[in-house]
């Protein structure tokens, strides 16, 4: 099985390498600035919104949400005698997320880091990693659910167990697409252990490993709502599961765009700078000095 | 001359046979050591569920391969399989025609590139589960909701694999087609399509491997038959036999997709796209 | 004092999947080197010099046979210059110096500084090899291998890469950082014209990795391409070249 390559990667949006990447600024039409490309995409999402909104009833219109999110985000009133609650179930499932990923990350790396680096090791795991892979969170949370009950260990378990596999694959296949050449390097000039995993191969695989990271951090985050859907009676995803339940879909809907919120932040935030350090030294212009300058 | 330095034909087939020897042992030494992954795979499962867990909550797997037995044999399993796979295949056809079309626009426009990179953008931040939930409220308990949800998941990234695949094409190819006055259309049929077939394959394997787990996800949520129907039920009623057995089921599925579909049509496209006696032949 | 000492040297390379047939890369060589000699060993593709290298380097094992190289009895420090120049393209010029430096002192920088300097790069240290033209790169792969006061150097047709004209300057730079430290240097090429001028001794090899002739080369240095002197050895040599494959084609007729 190789599901190495079927990984999503999405460092690859919105860029194609090979292609043009625009002409200077002043050349640019304004149909073409980027500010306008920004407004078109909202407008689109909005119109679709708003016509689904208008063919299909349970879809609540866009000032619903948003007068929903005021009264959530602010701990107003949602009439009756229900409260608006944020900062609370938001802390909850972040202590969460965080816990998990703290274990997930360096444990999948760790796994990562024998896995490419040694083929021994590659053909005992292997394998292993490769069905954590393939198994769908949904079954994760199902599992650690019925195993852990309503606490808070069932979706840190989820969150561990989603983000190893991506982490341990995304690394590996990339110290296993290093130079063997630079391995021979090494053995000739007797570089310790040590210094060759980091040097070598964490940094050789640094920009696979910052893939993996993020898309632990996507994938996990989607496990932990999961559970928390299912299986908690606390958490971001309970309190999207309460407005659901309650058929305020509104409510739902607001939680979605919080959602997509956190996840853009995150992004924008810590991955990407993450991900454009570890691929600094492939973007540095080249000198273009004659060789016998120096000579 | 300075040095005698033959070795006898007999000394090389020794040393030879010797070096085959030891690459033999090499090979047969991984293999065993797959073996030893499995055997502590399924060990370490039974010592959770002897020790840890408990057989309650952690079936064994020699319980959960009869499970898997009588599920495979017990009446529904073609209807539950077919529901699924039905929906896996539609959505998968539909996320790979947009991929195709949608790949080729952003090949080669970079408008489109920065328009369809903000959307998808979106559309991949968005929780899979939200995705499943929408599907509920829009669609209800329908076969439609985990069609499309599956489609619209996968098509941003099999999208950009698609077009990945499309701007590494030869563009001397291109640079020749234009030179000799060739339409847009004459250069996408005749040089862009063939020589991104395997582009489109891996697109192909990469929405269904997406579309696989975001139906199964949706069925959760919004359907009353198929895998995922049937994996939710079992949660719901405390099966852990039956949740492992259809989530054993699921893997070996997509392990057959994957070895014996995909891999073959992967050997076909080479075929055609380097035409040789010798792959030609290898194909048959 | 470093010595080479090989004794017999076999490897061959068992049939794999993608090139269903064993090849011989090295038929039984023999030779030993000591003292501050730099030895060319001169043959065409397939004559086993790349194997020789890895395995007087450590980083492949021969099939039959034995190698030693020591230095005062003890195992000698190698450094190797490759073909291409293998250096760690997410790493600094200098870090990528630091990479191979096993006894770290507080002169460790100073000393990696100090063979850039040797190759004319003490200004491009901070770079990564990636903003580096091809003979600059292979520059900082000669200091790399002079940084680890090697005892004995390996040198894998290092030019073979570069146009002729940059492989000329980086010959005048070799010799210079050579003449320096005059340290026991085992180096492979296929270009005549570069083991005269280089060598002190030049080994011969045919296909099937056979050492077939041994020559010394007593000219004095710094030498250059388009000296007499220089080109009377090359004619030598080639020479040499053609009688033995005139005579390996004749054992063929015989047979």
């Amino acid at each position: 099985m190789s599901y190495a390559t079927d990984l999503p990667t999405t460092s690859e949006f919105g860029q194609v390498p090979g292609t043009p990447q625009g002409s200077p600024a002043e050349a640019v039409h304004w149909t073409r600035k980027p500010w306008f490309v920004n407004a078109l995409a909202v407008a689109i999402l909005l119109v679709v919104w708003q016509y689904l909104h208008s063919v299909n009833g349970r879809v609540p219109s866009i000032d619903e949400v948003v007068s929903f999110l005021g009264v959530e985000l602010g701990g107003g009133s949602h009439g009756g005698v229900s409260r608006g609650e944020f900062w609370g179930p938001l802390s909850i499932s972040l202590q969460r997320y965080a816990i998990g990923l703290a274990i997930g990350i360096p444990v999948g790396g760790l796994l990562g880091l024998l896995i490419g680096g040694s083929r021994r090791f590659r053909s005992v795991l292997n394998d292993t990693v490769l069905v954590l892979l393939v198994l769908p969170s949904v079954v994760w949370a199902f599992a650690a659910s019925l195993w852990f009950g309503i606490g808070s260990t069932a979706p840190v378990v989820a969150v561990v167990l989603t983000a190893v596999p991506f982490m341990a694959v995304n690394l590996s296949s990339g110290i296993r697409g290093l130079d063997p050449g630079l391995a021979l390097m090494s053995d000739a000039f007797r570089v310790p252990r040590l210094r060759r995993a980091t040097h070598l191969l964490v940094g050789g695989a640094l920009s696979n490993a910052v893939t993996g990271v993020r898309l632990a951090f996507m994938t996990s985050w989607n496990s932990l709502l999961i559970v928390e859907w299912f299986g908690t009676a606390s958490g971001v995803g309970w309190r999207a599961k309460h407005w659901y339940d309650a058929q305020r879909f509104e409510g739902f809907v607001a939680w979605i765009l919080l959602f997509v919120v956190f996840i853009t932040l995150l992004d924008w935030l810590v991955l990407r700078r993450l991900e454009h350090r570890s691929t600094r030294w492939q973007q540095q212009p080249t000198l273009t000095f004659a060789e016998g300058e120096i000579a | 001359m300075a040095y005698d330095t033959s070795v006898t034909p007999d000394a090389v087939a020794d040393l030879s046979a010797r070096e085959i020897r030891r690459s033999v042992m090499g090979r047969w030494g991984l293999r065993a050591g797959v073996v030893i992954g499995w055997m502590a795979f399924i060990g370490v499962w039974y010592v959770f569920s002897g020790a840890v867990l408990g057989t309650q909550q952690l079936p064994p797997p020699h319980t959960v391969a009869a499970e898997v037995w009588q599920v495979v044999t017990g009446d529904g399993f073609g209807t539950t399989l077919w529901a699924s796979l039905f929906r896996v295949i539609v959505g998968c056809t539909m996320a790979l025609s947009a991929s195709i079309v949608l790949g080729m626009v952003i090949a080669y426009s970079a408008w489109w590139r920065g328009l369809l990179g903000i959307l998808t953008r979106f559309f991949v931040s968005i929780p899979t589960v939200a995705l499943a939930i929408l599907a509920l409220i829009l669609f209800g308990a329908s076969g439609l909701g985990p069609m499309l949800t599956a489609a619209l998941v996968a098509t941003p990234y099999v999208m950009s694999s698609v077009a990945q695949g499309l701007t590494r094409v030869d563009r001397r190819l291109i640079v020749m087609s234009e030179s000799f006055g060739r339409t847009r259309s004459q250069i996408i049929t005749g040089v862009l399509l063939p020589s991104s077939v395997l582009a489109v394959i891996g697109g192909a394997r990469q929405a269904f491997a997406l579309a696989w787990r975001i139906t199964l996800l949706t069925e959760v949520f919004a359907s009353s038959d198929g895998v995922g129907f049937q994996i939710k039920r079992s949660f719901e009623s405390y099966d852990v036999r039956g949740l492992l057995a259809w989530t054993a089921l699921f893997i070996g599925l997509m392990f057959i997709f994957e070895n014996f579909v995909f891999r073959q049509l992967e050997r076909r496209a080479f075929g055609g796209a380097h035409v040789s006696l010798a792959t030609a032949e290898s194909t048959r | 004092m470093a010595t080479i000492l090989i004794e017999n040297l076999t490897k061959v390379y068992p049939p794999t999947p993608t090139y269903p047939q064993q090849v011989q890369a090295l038929g039984g060589v023999s030779m030993s080197v000591t003292g501050n000699v730099f030895v060319a060993v001169l043959g065409p593709s397939g004559s086993g010099k790349t194997t020789l290298l890895n395995i007087v380097a450590g980083v492949e094992e021969p099939t039959a046979g034995a190698v030693r190289v020591v230095q005062d009895g003890v195992p000698a420090q190698v450094g190797y210059v490759f073909q291409e120049p293998r250096l760690l393209p997410w790493r600094s010029v200098l870090d990528n110096m630091l990479y191979v430096q096993n006894r770290k002192s507080d002169r460790s920088k100073r000393e990696a500084e100090f063979y850039l300097s040797m190759v004319g790069l003490s200004d491009v240290a901070h770079l990564y090899p990636a903003q580096l033209s091809a003979g600059m790169q292979q520059r900082v792969g000669i200091a790399r291998a002079f940084l680890v006061n090697p005892d004995v150097l390996l040198m894998d047709e290092p030019f073979s890469h570069m146009d002729a004209l940059t492989g000329r300057s980086l010959r005048d730079y070799l010799q210079r950082i050579w003449a320096h430290t005059r340290k026991t240097a085992l180096f492979v090429t296929h270009d005549v014209g570069e083991a005269v001028e280089l060598a002190d001794r030049i080994l011969m090899l045919r296909p099937g990795g056979v050492v077939f002739d041994d020559i010394p080369v007593n000219l004095p240095r710094p030498r250059r391409p388009d000296d007499a002197a220089v080109h009377a050895v090359e004619t030598e040599v080639l020479r040499r070249f053609d009688s033995m494959e005139a005579a390996v084609r004749f054992g063929d007729q015989r047979n």
